[in-house]
């Protein structure tokens, strides 16, 4: 069953007066329990596409569907995780947890379960208590998740998530989200720069054409899980995505060299 | 976290002993001006002289009410000017045009000597505790308006996604993440605030009243009393800083701790 739908959703930005065309008509089907991995060039446009998608940028033109139905606010049922955590300083972690279902106006008690539970899941169980600024980048990340899955939402956003960490906090994360998926069977956008990161990801991935973005191809890796970084029969669906992604990052070193 | 206190407790020790050498070198570099006799006895007083007219002003109640008439001025004008400048503040966010007008002109009013406003105070209200208020408002209310404003156009725009993102929107948004938000920056523009406010009640009770703080300090010049005039800028030091330090930065360091802000070696 399609979960959600890209149709053709195109955005420009101007930029110095210049009109920057930085989706140029996206499509893209999203099935219901798909961990789908967007990978391409940095400044391609692929977190532009996923803030379209979380309703906090209106496109040019397209629409994105959720279960059939047009959408275009923000919403809890597409719960985005950002690069940075965005979690806010001035509440404990717990209170970080609990901050959208305090807003959705869920009572505090079924609060108060619900976020143990995802502080638990994402081990950070003894950390309820501390304040953002007490945490690595790591744990603020895992809070960030467990803020995310406490929500229940329909479709889970993930703009590039792990692009921070060190490499051993990311292969632990990497191996941790795969499980979570396994056992909540969410569906998840995430959007990536790191090829290796979308191969051990996604059943799908979504290969990012360079500025104006447009889809260059989707490919589907059917592999057992949880796979690890090392795994060396990941790296023919690693060279696959290298090969399509090369005639693109071309073109943008030179464009960045002006 | 016990020996975080410990050292905090030893901390606090050290600035105390600095701060007792300081004002012990002060008053000994007052003493020997007073020995050498540049200035005449009645221009210049020595410390002594100063410490008896402080206590001749405590004793005969002349001080303590002075201070207490002077706080309640202070207190009652800044509370109106901070109410009304940060629910300014807050009309000026929602309605763009007008935010960005009363900005650029609240810029101009912030660095409008306070006691320029006495005159006008003076025909507009009279010689009456609305009049030095008044002052005290206008001198103060513009720079809260302008830090709400800019406090609250500062917040790093990821909060505001998130909070959306999660559902927050209008009313909850506002109360949940902008007012949080802001927070550590609306504090330092309140402290700010309240020093124009301090400045401002002063040179009004100079000028404008028979009571207060500013009054004594005036009616020691009026009968060329300088020991008195020493000991009311002792006191208004004095008060001006214990707020500063026991009231508005304590408040603002515990604000900085909770966000982490203050991990700087």
């Amino acid at each position: 069953m399609t979960k959600l739908q890209a149709k053709n959703i195109v955005k420009h930005f101007d930029h110095n007066g210049k009109t920057v065309v930085a989706l140029d008509g996206i499509n893209l089907n999203v099935e219901e329990g798909d961990f789908i991995c967007i990978v391409g060039p940095s400044g391609c446009g692929k977190s532009t596409f996923l803030n379209v998608v979380a309703g906090l940028e209106k496109p040019n033109s397209g629409e994105i569907l959720l279960n059939g139905k047009l959408i275009s606010t923000p919403g809890p049922d597409r719960i985005m995780v950002f690069q940075e955590g965005a979690l806010f300083p001035w509440l404990k972690v717990i209170d970080n947890v609990e901050f959208g279902l305090k807003i959705a106006g869920i009572p505090k008690e079924e609060r108060r379960e619900l976020s143990h539970r995802y502080l638990d899941m994402m081990q950070l169980t003894k950390f309820a208590d501390s304040y953002i600024y007490q945490l690595s980048t790591g744990m603020k990340q895992r809070v960030a998740i467990a803020r995310a899955l406490a929500m229940d939402p329909e479709v889970l956003l993930m703009d590039e998530p792990f692009a921070a960490l060190d490499s051993q906090t990311r292969d632990l994360l990497l191996v941790e989200l795969q499980l979570i998926w396994e056992r909540t069977k969410k569906t998840i956008i995430f959007v990536t720069h790191n090829i290796s990161e979308s191969v051990i990801l996604g059943n799908k991935v979504a290969i990012f054409k360079n500025r104006p973005a447009k889809i260059k191809k989707e490919i589907v890796i059917d592999y057992r899980r949880p796979r690890l970084a090392e795994d060396e029969n990941l790296q023919k669906y690693y060279h696959q995505i290298v090969e399509e992604l090369k005639s693109e990052v071309m073109p943008h070193a030179k464009d960045d060299t002006q | 976290m016990n020996e975080n206190t410990q050292f905090k407790g030893s901390h606090n020790l050290h600035d105390a002993a600095n701060a007792a050498l300081f004002v012990a070198a002060f008053l000994g570099m007052w003493q020997i001006i007073f020995m050498l006799g540049i200035w005449p006895k009645i221009s210049l007083p020595s410390p002594i002289l100063v410490a008896e007219n402080f206590a001749k002003i405590i004793w005969n109640g002349s001080l303590p009410q002075s201070i207490g008439i002077t706080l309640a001025r202070l207190i009652g004008a800044f509370t109106i000017s901070a109410t009304l400048g940060i629910l300014i503040g807050f009309t000026m966010i929602k309605f763009k045009g007008f935010g960005k007008t009363l900005n650029s002109f609240s810029a101009g009013l912030l660095s409008f000597p306070s006691i320029a406003w006495v005159p006008f105070s003076i025909l507009l209200i009279g010689f009456n505790e609305f009049g030095i208020m008044f002052v005290v408002i206008m001198s103060s209310i513009f720079s809260i308006m302008i830090s709400t404003y800019s406090s609250i156009r500062n917040i790093p725009p990821i909060y505001l996604d998130a909070a959306r993102n999660m559902g927050a929107r209008g009313f909850l948004l506002f109360r949940y993440v902008t007012i949080p938000a802001a927070t550590p920056s609306l504090i330092i523009g309140l402290r700010q605030a309240w020093s124009f406010a301090w400045h401002a009640i002063i040179g009004a009770e100079i000028l404008m009243s028979i009571v207060g703080l500013g009054h004594i300090l005036s009616v020691g010049r009026e009968f060329l009393d300088m020991s008195q005039v020493i000991a009311s800028m002792i006191t208004i030091f004095a008060i001006g800083l214990l707020v500063d330090r026991l009231l508005l930065y304590k408040l603002e360091d515990k604000v900085r701790r909770k966000w982490g802000l203050d991990l700087h070696r």
